[in-house]
């Protein structure tokens, strides 16, 4: 009989993580990983600190594509699923190639998420997700002075100590859809803004943006309700969009993220989701949840792994390391870390 | 050391474009002003299916040798390309069609045999296609559009060499493949946008397009048209088909004419005549085409007629592997035929000596009197290199047939015993001067003489004749020698640019290495070559066959035994083949 | 059974199953088309700049193009060939139905005065979609009908459950003017049940229709629904498109996924609503609104919340919130969709000032004799449409509940036909398959990668707030019309390798633009004779034919004219209605 096939789709820290674990369980089974990535996977979560000029690009990399061969884990990199198809069990390939799996954990990650009523500003805000992101924030932010950040997720948030740390002046625009799924109540507000006011941020709750055009001189005038501010930058961050687009026609259970059940299973036998990707309910926030955090990330492509393995195993997530965030805690008081 | 040596490998089945897809390429680089190296393997069979390979390489200096790695590779048919994964480099680009027209299961794709960290490109050729021209049969000119924008070079030197291309095709067919190309340049520009690397962007480019870009073929074809050839007799084979195809054209345009002959004894048999007439001619074959030349050789030898011979080497014995590249006929160019039949063996190590090696040859033919043979080979004859035009002078290209003085008038020794070995060589009906032209040994006048006196004479007599014609040759080019050398490599033919740029590679590695090459294979420079040996404290000597011909020939200059490298894998030698041999060596 | 035109020998029209058979498979989005429609006929005529023509092909099916060409639900385009995953997107058959009604100059249509008589009286029971097909089916064959509607205006949902931004009104009118023109009598403002009853138009017509639509918003039987500030939806809907609006808070949660929800949510945006939300029992994924919809709703500033369930309505005296609990999807259950539970314990509350309950409506009960299910609405067949009170027939929404504009047309017509079959005593019309052998069309391969043509909307998104009425979408011009339908693959042409001729070389294979054309050992059909499956050999010694897999075929040429023998035909094969045969011909 031939060998068990599992396929993970994602090299982020969730999806490389599940690899490591299937292989850690599993000697004899045959497992591909599928990153749309060329390189090997880093740690997004450091790329404030690249921005702030506190690391270099070769601290982001955790990991050679060596480790992958050593442990017998075929890494296509380059290369993107573009369906699923639940009655075969098999994942297309963007080239048209057919893989068939024993059993598979999604563990795509996020792109970053413009309202659609911003669209049509696009191209004038900048957004942090990838590495090529943070080095165009590097470059552009050697011209500008102040920024402007829209939204306000939590990326933003530790971008916001890195620009404060290059001496950038920096304002806010908190709107509500950033924090999905946390709901933004008055006093959560109140407080976000004061203690962003405290460290010298001009903060405006939750306005309309009526358009943005750029300048001449390259700076950025935003029509805000009646109100126009003049910035050298502008920062988009209303979170991820996980890239499940190729999930349109396959049936899964599809919400913001693909939804999951508390042992990440899909509700497919043998499939899973991890990391950027899976939306689980949580019963501390009575909402569904998307986890975000490079830990996170990591813990959820574990437990994928373990269950995908051993079928049933109990391995919830734990609300703790859920709130737990590169030292914020996400919760009422969130913004005491800051 | 260069700043930009970029290989790129082009590979598909018959049928798809991929020799033509070279052919845009080479033009469009050495027109950006990169040096280029490229060479072209046919499938096995003349004609049918099977796989096509062209390599390129790029640099910003003169290229020497084809490299073993490959940096990118285009793949115009996945399951042929599979086998060239091997050759990539670390981090290579591989460029394929990302949208087959049909779904393939696990592991008929290209990408699923890619090394993780290569940086693998998907462009839908045949969908771009269809959509810039109509087709899918512009796939390989989608698939170059999209490299060009990866190594950021300029559209325009591609759009110029389509248009020469195709301009004569009509409008739309030149159109619809410029669209091919910008689909393929935009897709690429737009969609991998941050996988652009600069290497082929016009700063780079040496800024010397001047320069052409040739193949061995054209070369040797156009030696023959400068030195003023107007006769061609020949019988096609591979690899050496393409010289008469290159002179079927341009022969008629000079006046001159072409005859397809029935066989190769023939067509050396009419070089003969024409020579014997007074009259520059030539032919070209391979291996065997050779061998059946080699009686009419010995003719000319005997007879003392000139005549021309470009042997372009290929695998043997026999028919051998007719598309596969060896340096196996030098025995058979220098010893091949019956008799103590020395005559003049020279081999060209580059495109350019192919040129001007072909113009050489007929004034050494017509000085001593002799056929001549240049050997090539097939890498050689068909690879295309970047080179400064050469321009000829008339004394470069000039007579050299010694005619009868008026006092021999009516006194005419063809084959006068003289201290050179040469012998004045009258036309036909110069009057007064006729004589007996034999394959038979033959006294000074002409007439059959077998006496043991005359043969001895004349036997000595032709071979002092060809050691002479050492005076005219070329000399053995020396480099980087100095006292006391660890090693030197001796090459010839093809093989020679390989064997430079591994010493190169040594000495920058601080190994004390030489380089000795050899031109001129008989007669040859054996003070020379001792001179250099002498230097060296080992000898190495590779050549592309199994018995070390070369090494045969001078390895008894060496008071040691010299090292053979050899090598029939019918593909070109690597630099770095021998530039492990030389650590080899050194580490012993 | 096939029967040559009796004018042209080159057509033949077939009733055979196994054609029928064929041209569900093969032309997905006629088949998807609950009316019919002749959708590659139509995107052709278009092409050609026919737009007339083309608006005919469409009237002919669907009766009123310039309506379903804005508010149309596109099952076609669901099940568009060049939809399928490897081929892009489909076609946007909608908007090119909108483009042939927008550019069409006025062709002449037939009036009454063209139309045969023969002394039949028909009666029908509202003017919504259902009951003008109706009505314009059965003038067309001469009986005299007469539509009774109860509102001021005719037009049923299209007029009150559409808001005008979506559908502007001088559309409506004129496309059912053209139907009245038929010599169809309107009566408004007559409600049938109150001032007329349904036994008496029974009694004074030979057949009477009702398709009266829906019109009972549900409720959701949930506390707190009665407060001031709690709106069904459809009355909210009926109330704008009256003109007469109610006033609306600042934050408004509409509850409902269908498009009625959208629009209720769109026209509060546009009634001066700040913070306007859809709440959804499902998710996004799961609606049936068109992506379009859901794009432009949220371009507006309309937010979507997913996976809740109402508990109940807060507030005193008015309404202050909505108490949800989240959901959970389930299984799958048979009607396609998942079942839904709510998370115990995940009570929260959405604070609002005005809810609106767009979660469907029903059938208004009428008080007849005739047979009723149990919630007292008189339920009729299906097939024949009769209820159990002779010459009573319904149709349209009222039958089956709340659908939309196009399955309510279709039904409207072919009630239109059982009518017709009962007071005539034979049948009218019948469907067939009409083949007709052709040519190559122009069709470039490039075409296949024209990108999908976006339908313009007005921008910036701020000017399209300030009223009701200003239509959002601005339609196609003719460029952009003519570039959508070049993409079209034209599915109706029928492309087939003559195995007598065909000489194996397989260059048709080698252009291919996908694996549809097949090296086949063997043929499998099912037992109406149709093509089901075609076996593949790579077994050269089994190859018994070289075919065109017309499933897979894309109708790009490149085979046909690379073809050395000239061995493939083309045929043109389209689903019409004629005449029916006479009774003997039947036989």
């Amino acid at each position: 009989m031939a060998e068990k096939h599992f396929i993970v789709i994602g090299n982020g820290p969730a999806g490389k993580e599940a690899a490591f674990t299937l292989r850690e369980r599993d000697p004899e089974s045959r497992i591909t990983v599928i990153s749309k990535g060329r390189a090997s996977s880093y740690t997004p979560h450091l790329l404030p600190d690249l921005v702030a000029g506190k690391i270099q690009e070769e601290d982001l990399y955790g990991c050679s594509l060596n480790s992958y061969a050593e442990n017998d884990i075929k890494l296509r990199c380059c290369q993107e699923v573009v369906d699923l198809n639940l009655l075969k069990n098999e994942v297309v390939l963007e080239h048209k190639e057919v893989l068939s799996f024993d059993g598979l954990i999604i563990a795509v990650g996020g792109t970053p998420r413009i309202p659609e009523n911003l669209l049509a500003y696009k191209d004038l805000m900048y957004t942090l997700k990838t590495l090529e992101d943070a080095k165009i924030w590097v470059k552009k932010l050697q011209q500008s002075e102040s920024v402007l950040i829209i939204g306000g997720d939590l990326t933003s948030l530790v971008l916001t100590k890195a620009l404060i740390h290059l001496n950038k002046k920096v304002s806010f625009i908190l709107n509500e859809d950033a924090f999905w799924p946390l709901r933004y109540d008055d006093d959560l507000f109140k407080e976000a803004a004061q203690r962003l006011t405290d460290k010298g941020i001009k903060v405006l709750y939750d306005r309309n943006i009526k358009k943005i055009e750029q300048l001449q001189d390259g700076t950025n005038k935003v029509q805000v309700d009646d109100q126009v501010l003049q910035v050298g930058m502008v920062g988009a961050f209303f979170g991820l969009v996980p890239d499940i687009g190729f999930l349109a026609h396959s049936g899964l259970r599809i919400d913001r993220g693909i939804l999951v059940d508390k042992h990440l299973n899909v509700g497919v036998e043998n499939i899973y989701a991890a990391g950027d990707c899976a939306q689980i309910y949580h019963p501390d926030i009575k909402d569904y949840w998307i986890s975000i955090g490079y830990e996170n990330a990591r813990m959820l492509g574990r437990t994928a792994a373990l269950n995908l393995n051993c079928g049933c195993r109990e391995e919830e997530v734990k609300p703790e390391s859920i709130f737990e965030v590169q030292g914020i805690n996400i919760n009422t008081t969130w913004w005491t870390e800051f | 050391m260069s700043n930009v040596d970029l290989t790129v490998e082009i590979c598909g089945m018959s049928g798809d474009g991929t020799i033509a897809a070279g052919g845009f390429l080479n033009a469009a680089v050495a027109k950006a002003g990169f040096s280029v190296m490229a060479f072209d393997s046919y499938p096995a069979e003349i004609r049918g299916f099977g796989r096509c390979v062209t390599r390129c390489r790029i640099g910003d200096e003169e290229m020497l040798a084809l490299s073993d790695k490959t940096h990118v590779l285009i793949s115009l048919d996945d399951e042929q390309s599979q086998s060239r994964l091997s050759g990539l480099a670390e981090s290579a680009t591989v460029i394929f069609d990302n949208k087959p027209p049909s779904m393939v299961p696990e592991g008929a794709s290209l990408a699923a045999h890619v090394e993780a960290g290569t940086n693998l490109v998907g462009i839908p050729f045949r969908d771009l296609a269809a959509q810039a021209a109509g087709s899918t049969r512009g796939r390989n000119i989608v698939a170059l559009g999209g490299f060009a924008a990866l190594f950021e070079m300029p559209p325009e030197y591609f759009h110029e060499v389509i248009t020469k291309k195709f301009q004569a095709k009509g409008a739309s067919i030149l159109e619809g493949n410029l669209r091919c190309f910008d689909a393929g340049y935009n897709y690429s520009k737009e969609k991998y946008a941050d996988r652009i690397a600069d290497t082929l962007s016009s700063e780079n480019g040496n800024g010397n397009p001047d320069r052409i870009l040739q193949s061995g073929n054209i070369a040797i074809g156009e030696g023959a048209i400068d030195a003023g050839v107007r006769l061609y007799f020949g019988y096609p084979i591979t690899p050496a088909t393409p010289i008469m195809e290159y002179l079927a054209k341009a022969l008629p345009e000079k006046g001159g004419k072409l005859l397809q002959m029935e066989d190769e004894i023939s067509s050396i048999g009419a070089v003969l005549g024409s020579f014997y007439a007074g009259t520059r001619a030539m032919t070209a074959t391979s291996g065997p085409g050779f061998a059946l030349m080699t009686e009419l050789i010995t003719h000319g030898v005997m007879a003392e007629i000139p005549a021309v011979i470009i042997n372009t080497q290929r695998g043997g014995p026999a028919t051998g592997l007719p598309t596969k590249t060896e340096q196996s006929d030098l025995q058979a160019a220098v010893w091949g035929g019956p008799g103590d039949s020395a005559r003049i063996v020279l081999a060209a190590a580059n495109v350019p000596e192919c040129y001007t090696y072909t113009i050489k040859c007929f004034q050494l033919a017509e000085k001593y009197q002799t056929p001549v043979i240049v050997l090539t080979d097939f890498f050689l004859n068909n690879r295309v290199e970047t080179m400064a035009p050469i321009s000829i002078s008339e004394e470069e290209k000039a007579d050299w047939n010694i005619y009868p003085d008026k006092e021999d008038q009516n006194n005419f020794h063809r084959y006068r015993i003289t201290e050179s070995g040469i012998s004045p060589r009258p036309k036909p009906g110069m009057e007064g001067y006729s004589y007996t032209a034999t394959g038979l040994e033959h006294s000074e006048k002409g007439g059959p003489d077998y006496t043991p006196e005359n043969h001895m004479a004349m036997n000595s007599k032709r071979h002092r004749k060809i050691e002479g014609a050492l005076n005219d040759m070329p000399v053995p080019e020396e480099y980087f020698v100095e006292d006391n050398l660890d090693l030197g490599v001796i090459s010839w033919g093809s093989t020679f640019g390989a064997a430079l740029e591994a010493v190169q590679k040594a000495r920058s590695n601080g190994i004390k290495v030489g380089a000795l090459k050899i031109a001129s294979i008989y007669p040859f420079h054996a003070d020379l070559i001792r001179s250099f040996m002498e230097k060296c404290g080992n000898i190495l000597i590779p050549e592309l066959n199994y018995e070390g011909q070369l090494a045969g020939l001078i390895g008894h200059l060496y008071d040691k035994d010299v090292i053979k490298l050899n090598q029939t894998t019918g593909v070109p030698i690597y630099p770095v083949e021998i530039y492990q041999k030389i650590n080899e060596i050194m580490s012993r | 059974m096939k029967s040559n035109d009796e004018n042209d020998n080159s057509v033949v029209y077939s009733t055979e199953p196994e054609d029928f058979y064929y041209m569900d498979i093969n032309v997905p989005c006629q088949a998807a088309c609950p009316a019919l429609t002749n959708i590659p006929a139509y995107i052709r005529a278009l092409y050609e700049k026919q737009y007339g023509q083309s608006y005919e092909f469409n009237r002919m099916a669907n009766i009123l193009p310039g309506i379903l060409g804005r508010i149309c639900s596109r099952p076609c385009e669901n099940k568009c060939r060049h939809g399928e995953s490897e081929l892009g997107q489909p076609v946007n058959i909608c908007h090119i139905k909108r483009a042939a009604a927008d550019l069409q100059d006025k062709v002449p249509l037939p009036i009454a005065e063209d139309l045969p008589t023969f002394g039949k009286k028909v009666a029908i029971i509202g003017s919504g979609p259902a009951g003008l097909a109706a009505a314009h089916d059965l003038a067309t064959i001469g009986a005299h009908v007469t539509i009774y509607e109860a509102m001021d205006q005719p037009g049923g949902m299209l007029r009150y459950g559409i808001p005008e931004f979506r559908l502007p009104r001088q559309i409506i009118k004129a496309e059912i003017d053209r139907i009245l023109k038929l010599g169809i009598n309107l009566k408004t403002n007559i409600r049938v049940g109150t001032d007329v009853a349904i036994e008496a138009l029974v009694d004074r017509h030979d057949a009477v229709l009702l398709a009266a639509g829906c019109y009972q918003s549900n409720t959701l039987h949930i506390p707190g629904e009665v407060l001031p500030g709690v709106y069904p939806g459809l009355e909210f809907m009926m109330d704008v498109c009256k003109d007469q609006p109610p006033e609306l808070g600042s934050r408004v949660l509409v509850i409902g996924a269908g498009f009625t929800a959208f629009d209720c949510a769109r026209s509060a945006l546009r009634l001066g609503s700040q913070d306007v939300r859809i709440c959804l029992r499902r998710t996004e994924e799961d609606l049936v609104v068109t992506k379009d919809e859901i794009f432009e709703a949220k371009a507006e500033g309309i937010r979507i919340e997913s996976l809740l369930l109402s508990r109940r309505v807060i507030g005193q005296g008015k309404v202050e919130g909505m108490e949800f609990v989240r959901t959970h999807p389930g299984e799958l259950q048979p009607d396609g969709k998942r079942r839904i539970s709510a998370i115990e314990g995940s009570e929260f509350i959405l604070p609002a000032d005005t809810i609106i309950m767009a979660t469907g409506q029903k059938p208004v009960p009428f008080d007849i004799a005739a047979r009723k299910d149990d919630s007292g609405i008189p339920t009729a067949d299906r097939k024949t449409y009769q209820t159990s009170m002779p010459g009573l027939y319904i149709a349209g929404d009222y039958l089956s509940g709340p659908s939309t504009v196009i399955e309510a047309i279709a039904m409207g017509r072919w009630a239109a036909e059982k009518i017709a079959e009962d007071i005539i005593g034979r049948r009218f019309r019948e469907l067939a398959v009409r083949m007709e052998d052709t040519q190559i069309t122009d069709r470039q391969r490039a075409w296949d990668f024209i990108p999908r043509q976006e339908m313009p909307t007005v921008k910036p998104i701020d000017t399209r707030l300030t009223g009701m009425d200003g239509e959002v979408e601005t339609g196609y011009d003719s460029r952009m019309a003519e570039e959508e339908a070049k993409r079209c693959y034209l599915c109706n042409l029928h492309y087939e390798i003559d195995i007598s001729r065909c000489i194996y070389c397989r260059y048709c294979i080698d252009v291919a633009p996908r694996d549809c054309i097949k090296l086949v050992e063997k043929v499998e059909t099912n037992e109406v004779g149709a093509i089901t499956n075609l076996v593949e050999t790579k077994d050269w010694e089994a190859v018994n034919a070289v075919v065109i897999d017309n499933q897979r075929c894309i109708r790009c040429g490149e085979c046909m004219r690379v073809c050395p023998v000239d061995c493939i035909s083309v045929t043109r094969v389209e689903l019409v209605e004629k005449m029916a045969q006479s009774e003997t011909q039947n036989g």
